[in-house]
């Protein structure tokens, strides 16, 4: 995303969001931008529109539309941590809003804040700042108007505190859908997923990919061809591997569906995950979800033991960065001690 | 993708009567090649039958069972996995569950099932690009694969509208098994052998099975064949695993006092419909297995192959391909 040398947030970052929040959580969730976009379509007067968080590391950029406002997200997930310690945070998750000396200009402690709560208080700052309606849009005044920095950083907050609930499973709002298209009926369903009734609005043309991935906000299960060549859609229908992206949701009410998800048994890694950490089964990435998907259902299958076996029953899973090595060590080695 | 309507069908009668009240209507089952058709927009349907809880009301429809002659029956509902792993499949036919184990990845084998599976359809580029013109696609519209690419076309069946190869590996086993396909539609039940099931393209591409429409799959059987348990599938494609045959050659012999009493010999990968090898057999019956015979088998097989400038090498492939089955399957014990 580009930035003009002029911009808000480059060389003088006006706002941070502080968020401490449990593991689990992943600020990366492309579906949280539709929601955040949502919810700042209700405050009058802010023209922000959040265009994409890039994460590096710990911290991560969270970037409004038009290069306007940039605004570093530091990102503590421990809340038990050395920053957090700094702030007054210990152990809750938190979201807190600092200037560029570190000054706290708005923070919200214990579970994430509600969107309502959130929403009003934006109303309530935006309202206040003291700004006519046609002066210059985010980005091309030097520094962020006070305005502009309320609006954006609780902007950020909002979006940030929205996923950590959501990583939490608990939907804060409605599940997040693509709006549907005019004319075409969607039909509720349930769907039972990693042990949870899921229950989702959808048309019949919906994926069990999409379903996952879109409306239930599950993205571990990655989307890669979308036509069953490449394996990243994988899950377990009923305790069996099956790709995702080549199944109409609708046709899978009933069954069990477990995705990478549902694997871990809460902090503890599935065996599978762990040897794939031990071993460099990746590199990347975006595969990793498939193969380790397609790894454990394999064990469960009349898969022989050489390398080369494992090899053959593995080819439905592709990596593009060449980890085969270390997922086929990973694999045999979860096999050899029956961890699987 | 276009928009369709969703049926669950709970029995046979309801569910072929929904497709045969309109000819945009497609059964889905395992949907591995229907749906990825469909996101293509190759295939439209305007309504999906969806078959897989037939399987409740009706349990044979996803088993296999022993038949009183000594053969198998096959669900349609079957999944290759299951199909693959089967003892008996595995001891008496061979062949098939090397077929199944050659196509495909184990994610689709767990959710492709049998009958959809003899109705696959061609991977050629232009069939399965709307783009280009095709015969098999849009009647009429003209085959963009006679003068375009056509490194993985048929060599074999072909026509002048049609060159598209017939993709499929359990088929071809069960074209050498002379498996037979039973369907049952509004006018009733049928049984037709599977090397009569498929039909080369001629003037009409887009008729690729004798399958009425309304008319559903609900087993093969696959007749007794003790020397079957001598039966080998060879694959030759461009990588080890997952992906599409070049050719392939699926072949049981029946070898006594030194001569091959009966041969059973289909072709993949090299023609528009799994390819019987009839020619082959006749080749093969009577005399001593040696490489020598299998070369004039694989010869008087492709005699009348038709090849086109990228996919002449198939020729040759599918003789040695042919070759390599039956040495192997003569040298077993």
């Amino acid at each position: 995303m580009q930035r003009s040398e002029s911009g808000a947030g480059v060389s003088t970052p006006a706002a941070t969001v502080l968020v401490f929040s449990p593991r689990a959580w992943d600020p990366t969730w492309a579906d949280q931008l539709a929601h955040f976009d949502a919810l700042l379509a209700g405050v009058p007067g802010v023209r922000a529109r959040l265009m994409g968080i890039a994460r590096d590391g710990l911290g991560c950029d969270v970037t409004f539309g038009d290069d306007a406002a940039h605004i570093p997200v530091r990102v503590e997930l421990d809340p038990g941590g050395t920053v957090a310690a700094r702030y007054g945070v210990r152990g809750e998750p938190a979201v807190i809003v600092v200037d560029e000396e570190g000054r706290e200009h708005w923070r919200h402690d214990g579970a994430a804040p509600r969107a309502d709560e959130l929403v009003r208080a934006l109303r309530a700052l935006s309202a206040d700042a003291d700004i006519a309606d046609d002066e210059p849009s985010f980005g091309i005044s030097p520094r962020p108007t006070r305005r502009q920095f309320v609006a954006t950083a609780l902007g950020a907050a909002l979006t940030l505190a929205t996923m950590s609930v959501a990583a939490k499973a608990e939907p804060l709002l409605a599940p997040l859908a693509p709006p549907p298209e005019p004319g075409v009926a969607t039909t509720h369903v349930t769907l039972r997923v990693n042990g949870r009734d899921v229950p989702l609005d959808i048309e019949p043309r919906v994926t069990l990919l999409d379903a996952l991935r879109e409306y239930a906000g599950l993205t571990a299960t990655k989307k890669g061809c979308d036509h069953g060549q490449c394996g990243a859609c994988t899950v377990h229908v009923n305790g069996r591997r099956q790709l995702s992206c080549l199944t109409f949701a609708m046709m899978h009410q009933g069954d069990e569906i477990t995705t990478l998800e549902g694997l871990a048994n809460g902090e503890e890694l599935h065996p599978m995950q762990a040897a794939f950490i031990e071993h460099d089964g990746f590199q990347c990435g975006y595969c990793t979800p498939g193969q380790i998907m397609s790894a454990v259902a394999l064990l469960k299958e009349p898969c022989g033991r050489a390398d080369a076996d494992v090899k053959e029953c593995m080819s439905g899973n592709i990596c593009r960065c060449g980890a085969y090595p270390g997922i086929v060590a990973a694999i045999q080695d979860v096999r050899a001690q029956g961890r699987g | 993708m276009r928009p369709f309507e969703y049926v669950a069908a709970d029995d046979i009668a309801s569910a072929t009567r929904a497709a045969s009240a309109d000819h945009a209507t497609r059964f889905v089952a395992g949907g591995t090649t229907l749906i990825d058709l469909m996101k293509l927009e190759v295939e439209t349907p305007s309504r999906l039958v969806d078959i897989n809880r037939l399987a409740r009301r009706d349990p044979s429809l996803a088993a296999i069972t022993e038949l009183p002659n000594g053969g198998l029956r096959i669900g349609a509902l079957v999944r290759n996995s299951d199909l693959a792993w089967n003892d008996l499949v595995r001891t008496r036919y061979p062949v098939l569950s090397q077929a199944v184990l050659a196509g495909a990845s184990g994610q689709i084998r767990n959710m492709a099932t049998t009958g959809g599976n003899l109705l696959q359809r061609t991977r050629c580029y232009y069939f399965r690009d709307t783009a280009m013109p095709c015969n098999k696609r849009e009647p009429g519209s003209g085959c963009s694969a006679l003068h375009g690419h056509h490194r993985i076309h048929a060599v074999l069946g072909t026509s002048d509208h049609c060159i598209a190869t017939s993709p499929g590996d359990m088929p071809v086993a069960m074209n050498a098994l002379d498996a037979v396909v039973r369907l049952r539609g509004p006018a009733g039940e049928r049984a037709v052998p599977v090397t009569a099931f498929h039909v080369t393209p001629g003037a009409h591409p887009e008729v690729e099975t004798v399958l009425r429409h309304g008319e559903m799959i609900t087993a093969v059987d696959l007749p007794p064949l003790p020397f079957a348990a001598r039966s080998h599938y060879r694959k030759v494609r461009d990588r080890a695993s997952f992906a599409f045959a070049l050719a392939s050659a699926a072949v049981a012999l029946d070898i006594g006092n030194g001569r091959i009493r009966d041969a059973r010999v289909a072709l993949g990968g090299v023609a528009t419909k799994p390819w019987r090898a009839h020619e082959a057999e006749r080749v093969l019956k009577g005399h001593a297995p040696g490489t020598a015979l299998f070369r004039s088998a694989a010869e008087a097989e492709l005699r009348h192959a038709v090849p086109h400038p990228e996919n002449a090498f198939k020729i040759e492939l599918a003789k040695r391909t042919m070759v390599r089955a039956l040495s192997t399957v003569a040298a077993m014990g």
